[in-house]
């Protein structure tokens, strides 16, 4: 019985689930080590990144929005990739 | 706070809730077989699953607390929206196909899927009503946060309530009825929750009649003869929002200025209502207790909108503002467990068996993912909402997306109220079914052996559901004033401690024994457990210390444990599978071997 999908949908789950591993950590880190300084906002989640929003706002969004893209993304390829066989 | 019920919210209310425990009666003749009662049959559509994966996942917690916690403190409410669904990438790329291949009835299954392990599954199973428990306690609040203002009833009311009626859901026909009432619930969630944030950027954002001095604190005081609202007894023409809305016309939680200067905003889009909110000064409470004489004073507090969309307002997550390590462990601690929570979770992975095939369970985990986070981004506009609506009850955290809903009207307010209800009774039933799972299943036929036939085992789950239906209840009633959303941190805690590095590891780690997932398991088990129980948050939340007697008291330096007991988890699976490989015991087999066998 394969318990992990075939080895071409294996590395494509894997591959994206790192980038998504490493926006999370710079999300986390950011907000943690990057925002304050003395109690006070220095930059970090606190910037503005786009039309007023800080980051923090921004990042979030990105984060739950970026989930559901690589989500699709990954069923679209991995079927491709079964279909293959 | 009294809050008056009115007849339509209470007609409303019953109609949903009537209407959700027919579907399940009327499903329930269709689930006599063990496979039809824990799995469905495995014959649920992908589509369905997937909300359904929703409506088991978006419970209480994720409803009324996060609302509840944005409302209060800003933006740490949504750095638990964040998590939570960051935690279904776990599940989808790592999890989901694999379980799906693995497992039959509970997570026990798939863990032991390879060694047939008694003691393996008694862990097993141990965990899944460990964490069960844990993640009931915060429904169970919620349910009775909901009843209070709905239909005039105290908190032990609506958690018994609950307890009756998913009792009742699960008893008569588990998996089938559980998903579908999972698949009502999440479609419903979304849609409501949609239909007042369009509301809300319509309202935009309005200051009160009259500014709110920072000298306006408002005081409830219990003394040996009743309740004091502001040094006069408690009634309904002397709430604690009364004078506040008679001199200011708001109550609790209001805009102070707005940018620009204006009075009212009028309708906004979803990024200038966010643009707007962070130029705006807003009208927060500042919570103090006075053991002592029993008072309880709120003082408003003026702060900047900016300064309310970053982390660092709620005790959790004031770490991030402090400038040494150790503070902030907590806050890693915690954004750790909700990544690494979701895809341990006994109650979300059986829902894996209830589709057909390992590209179902993909499939469905998408449109789970999609549903969610629909939900999640929601949460911010309905958590800012609350906070600047003055509806705020400054007593309780958890009520404030109903409240927020009360300000569009009563049938809005009923409606919401009963899709929160609605909402509980969907993830107490997939907590209940997956406990009953592990005790019918697991504990009783596997490990204890007991001689169970299909219709023996679906009786077992049955009385054991109603067995946890009343610890749940008792658990609801203990921990009533504690925000729904914190008590499941710990779940989420508990369940990356536990699961996570065993599921991780047997897929992935060929060398893997059994005594390694037992070791493993029992290390995050009992290490998270212990952890939470010594730490200063149970210390002040649970066990009523004082914050100073807490802190020093604690014998753990912070309170969430993952960033500790997940790596633990691992490096007691390696070391305890090294030991026992070499001495002979059986190994999961690698994934290539897998592949080959294929």
């Amino acid at each position: 019985m394969r318990l992990v999908p075939r080895p071409r949908v294996n590395r494509l789950g894997l591959s994206l689930f790192a980038l998504y591993c490493v926006g999370y950590a710079i999300f986390v880190l950011a907000a943690a080590f990057g925002t304050f300084e003395g109690g006070a906002a220095k930059g970090g989640l606190a910037g503005e990144a786009v039309a007023g929003l800080s980051w923090g706002v921004v990042g979030g969004f990105g984060l739950i929005i970026g989930a559901f893209v690589l989500a699709v993304l990954y069923a679209l390829l991995a079927r491709d990739a079964e279909g293959e066989k | 706070m009294i809050y008056e019920t009115s007849t339509l919210a209470v007609a409303v209310f019953a109609a949903f809730v009537g209407a959700v425990l027919a579907l399940s009666f009327w499903l329930g003749a269709r689930a006599r077989s063990a496979g039809g009662y824990f799995a469905a049959h495995g014959q649920v559509g992908w589509f369905v699953n997937g909300i359904a994966f929703a409506g088991d996942y978006l419970s209480a917690a994720s409803f009324l607390g996060i609302c509840g916690m944005i409302a209060f403190f800003g933006y740490d409410g949504f750095l638990y929206s964040i998590g939570y669904l960051a935690g279904w990438i776990v599940a989808l790329f790592v999890i989901a196909e694999p379980i799906k291949r693995l497992g039959k009835y509970t997570l026990a299954d798939a863990l032991d899927a390879r060694f047939q392990s008694r003691g393996l599954k008694c862990v097993a199973a141990i965990a899944t009503l460990v964490i069960s428990l844990f993640y009931l306690i915060p429904q169970m609040v919620g349910a009775g946060a909901l009843v209070k203002p709905l239909l005039g009833l105290p908190h032990w009311a609506g958690v018994a309530m609950v307890g009756v009626a998913v009792t009742a859901i699960v008893a008569t026909a588990g998996m089938v009825s559980t998903t579908w009432v999972q698949f009502i619930k999440g479609t419903l969630l979304v849609i409501v929750c949609a239909f007042v944030v369009a509301l809300l950027l319509d309202r935009g954002f309005a200051l009160p009649t009259k500014p709110i001095p920072a000298g306006a604190v408002q005081t409830i005081q219990t003394t040996p003869s009743g309740v004091l609202v502001n040094g006069a007894p408690l009634a309904e023409d002397n709430e604690l929002d009364t004078r506040l809305r008679a001199e200011h016309g708001v109550g609790f939680g209001s805009v102070a200025a707005l940018p620009g200067g204006g009075v009212a905003t009028g309708p906004l889009g979803p990024i200038s209502y966010l643009e707007t909110f962070a130029g705006s000064t807003v009208t927060t409470w500042r919570k103090s207790v006075d053991a002592s004489t029993g008072t309880t004073t709120f003082t408003p507090v003026e702060r900047q909108g900016a300064d309310l969309l970053l982390p660092g307002a709620n005790p959790t997550f004031k770490g991030v503002r402090d400038d040494r390590l150790a503070a902030k462990l907590d806050f890693l601690s915690l954004m750790l467990a909700l990544f690494l929570g979701t895809a341990s979770l006994p109650h979300i992975l059986i829902r894996y068996y209830t589709v057909k095939d390992a590209a179902a369970a993909r499939k469905s985990t998408v449109v789970g993912i999609g549903a969610i986070g629909a939900f999640y981004v929601l949460t911010l506009y309905l958590g800012i909402g609350a906070m600047t609506s003055g509806a705020l009850d400054p007593t309780d955290s958890n009520m404030s997306a109903p409240l927020l809903a009360r300000t569009f009207g009563d049938g809005l307010f009923a409606v919401i109220s009963a899709v929160a209800f609605t909402t509980v009774l969907g993830t107490v039933s997939g907590l209940i079914l997956a406990g009953a799972g592990a005790v019918a299943h697991d504990l009783m036929k596997d490990v204890l052996r007991m001689k169970l036939d299909d219709r023996g085992q679906v009786r077992a789950a049955k009385i054991a559901s109603v067995a946890l239906g009343l610890g749940a209840v008792v658990l609801g009633i203990l921990f009533e004033k504690m925000n729904v959303t914190f008590l499941v941190g710990w779940a989420f805690n508990i369940a990356a401690s536990a699961n996570l590095p065993s599921l991780v590891m047997l897929l992935f780690w060929k060398r893997t024994t059994k005594q390694g997932i037992i070791a493993a398991m029992t290390v995050g088990l009992v290490g998270s457990l212990g952890w939470i129980l010594g730490s200063a948050d149970t210390l002040e939340k649970v066990f009523g210390m004082t914050a100073a007697d807490a802190a020093s008291s604690a014998i753990v330096p912070f309170s969430q444990p993952a960033i500790v007991t997940v790596p633990l988890g691992f490096l007691t699976l390696v070391v305890v599978s090294l030991l026992t490989e070499r001495a002979g015991g059986a190994t999961s087999q690698s994934p290539q071997a897998n592949t080959a066998q294929a």
